[in-house]
């Protein structure tokens, strides 16, 4: 199967090579990140360097800007009107919103996961084989279609079903088919916002287990409101919480940013260790 | 964050006061009974040698339900941070304590098998601030986990030289006196003497245990500097 690596994915934005990137440049550096919606500051001053083929978790209480700064780092609150993006966001080393940059050649090389399963209403092999259509793939889609569901750990559950509709599927079994259309278009990045929460135990499991298995080719950035996925899976995590200001303003920001296994065992911020041992609020 | 939520984590924190309420209850037993097997060696006085060994059996209950109530509150509650430190920690307290009393226990056996005996005056005098300095350095050690301050195992472990230090002199007395008090008698106090410093040992433990519940380190930095059986 000849398919554009990551490699000429990072060349095509003027990056090095990823797995040359441990230690070296990272996949995505954030400085001084600040998102506003309206006139309404969500994040504040966010700085985090992401590395290749690793899974990182972003935790925190709800509305402290997880979402947010993860969509910053495909390009997706441009679709946002009154979001404005300021500080640098850089992949590869290449300011993702400098004024070269497609949004849409940005998004095709960061697939996404959602927190609900959301197949489009099409069989389960058109929901894989779409992305890699509409970005005029070249090569055999029969092909590609079942590398991407046997990556995405789907293949053996659907191979004799791939023209019934994916509402078919199961919620579990849905959210691995968002995966494996995540993965068709060849990405480096995968993101994932919450992509467990309408799972059971059992399905959220085999989700996990997949990202284990995808972070050799991939690098993963996983929002999650579960704390112990976060430390299951995870390599590094990063906390963020809301401070609430004088005008009573909410504005996420980052509390810290280490190895997962520093920060659910000693974590340097108290902010940080109330928050996973429960003693928040 | 829903009320439930809140509930289910205060629970969780009364629960873990719990586990160290009773951690300090049953190493105030153990120094109770270090304590009274001194004055039983001291004093040959077998009654109180009974009690010792008596008490064993209520100190073995509490500890073998403190631990089990660990491993189900670490099962439930998935601890993380300075939580999951206590617990693991409490586990290795426990069995420091634990031992403690073993040990308090194997001097008072060794008065009763003999149907006692009396210390010669000189050894006397060693054994009494012994026992003392011994019952003090564990009594320091449950102060550390009380007050969980992680500064007292720098001092505790000062204070166990000392012990150390008259444990040398008891050995020393004892191998020049062996053939006056007898062969028997001369080993016997050896293991007294052994006895007593492990205690020493198991208080400065708690101390050290008690500094990585509260830093996340050990006092020094390696764990492996924690003294073994
Ligand atoms: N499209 C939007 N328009 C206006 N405000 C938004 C929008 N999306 C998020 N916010 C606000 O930004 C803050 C951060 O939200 P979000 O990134 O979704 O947080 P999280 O994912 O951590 O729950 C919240 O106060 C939220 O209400
Ligand atoms: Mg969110």
């Amino acid at each position: 199967m000849s398919m554009d690596g990551p490699v000429s994915v990072a060349r095509s934005l003027g990056g090095g090579t990823p797995g040359a990137e441990r230690g070296g440049v990272p996949v995505f550096e954030l400085d001084g990140l600040s998102v506003d919606y309206g006139s309404f500051r969500a994040v504040e001053d966010i700085d985090l360097a992401i590395g290749a083929n690793e899974i990182t978790a972003f935790i925190g209480p709800s509305g402290c800007g997880k979402t947010t700064v993860l969509r910053c780092l495909n390009r997706m609150n441009d679709l946002i009107p009154s979001a404005r993006v300021h500080g640098a966001v850089r992949y590869h080393g290449v300011d993702l919103y400098g004024p070269r940059i497609d949004p849409v050649e940005v998004r095709r090389r960061m697939g996404m996961v959602f927190q609900k399963p959301n197949p489009f209403p099409k069989s389960i092999y058109e929901n894989v084989a779409f992305g890699p259509r509409v970005t005029g793939h070249q090569g055999n889609l029969d092909e590609l279609v079942e590398h991407s569901l046997r990556r995405a750990a789907l293949w053996d559950e659907v191979k004799d079903k791939l023209r019934q509709s994916a509402y078919a599927l199961s919620g579990g079994q849905q959210q691995r088919l968002c995966i494996a259309r995540a993965i068709a278009t060849n990405p480096d990045v995968v993101l994932m916002d919450e992509p467990c929460s309408a799972l059971d135990p059992i399905a959220t499991l085999r989700i996990e287990e997949l990202m284990i298995e995808l972070k050799q080719d991939y690098t993963i950035i996983i929002v999650t409101h579960n704390m112990q996925q976060a430390a299951r899976v995870s390599d590094r995590t990063a906390f963020f919480t809301v401070d609430i200001k004088e005008t009573g303003a909410r504005t996420g920001r980052l509390v810290e940013f280490d190895d997962t296994g520093k920060i659910f065992t000693k974590p340097s911020q108290r902010a940080t260790e109330d928050y996973i041992t429960g003693r928040f609020g | 964050m829903t009320t439930d939520h809140s509930d289910a984590r205060h629970r969780f924190a009364e629960s873990l006061d719990e586990v160290r309420t009773g951690m300090l209850e049953l190493g105030g037993l153990v120094l109770e009974n270090t304590r009274r097997m001194g004055e039983a060696l001291l004093e040959n006085r077998l009654d109180l040698a009974r009690t010792v060994v008596g008490a064993d059996e209520e100190i073995d209950q509490r500890y073998s339900r403190l631990e089990f109530r660990v491993f189900e509150i670490m099962a439930r509650q998935q601890p993380v941070a300075g939580d999951l430190r206590f617990l693991v920690s409490a586990t290795r307290i426990l069995y420091e304590i634990e031992r403690s009393g073993d040990l308090a226990v194997n001097g008072a056996k060794g008065l009763l098998r003999r149907d006692g005996y009396t210390l010669p005056p000189h050894m006397h005098s060693l054994v009494a601030r012994l026992a003392r300095a011994s019952a003090d350095l564990f009594a320091r050690g449950l102060d550390a986990l009380r007050s969980l301050d992680p500064e007292a195992a720098t001092a505790i472990d000062r204070a166990d030289d000392e012990v150390d230090e008259v444990v040398g002199e008891l050995y020393r007395a004892i191998a020049r006196n062996a053939e006056n008090i007898g062969f028997d008698l001369a080993i016997e106090l050896s293991r007294i003497g052994r006895y007593l410093e492990r205690i020493g040992d198991h208080a400065v433990n708690i101390a050290e245990h008690v500094a990585f519940v509260v830093t996340g380190s050990f006092p020094g930095g390696d764990p492996s500097a924690i003294q073994d059986e």
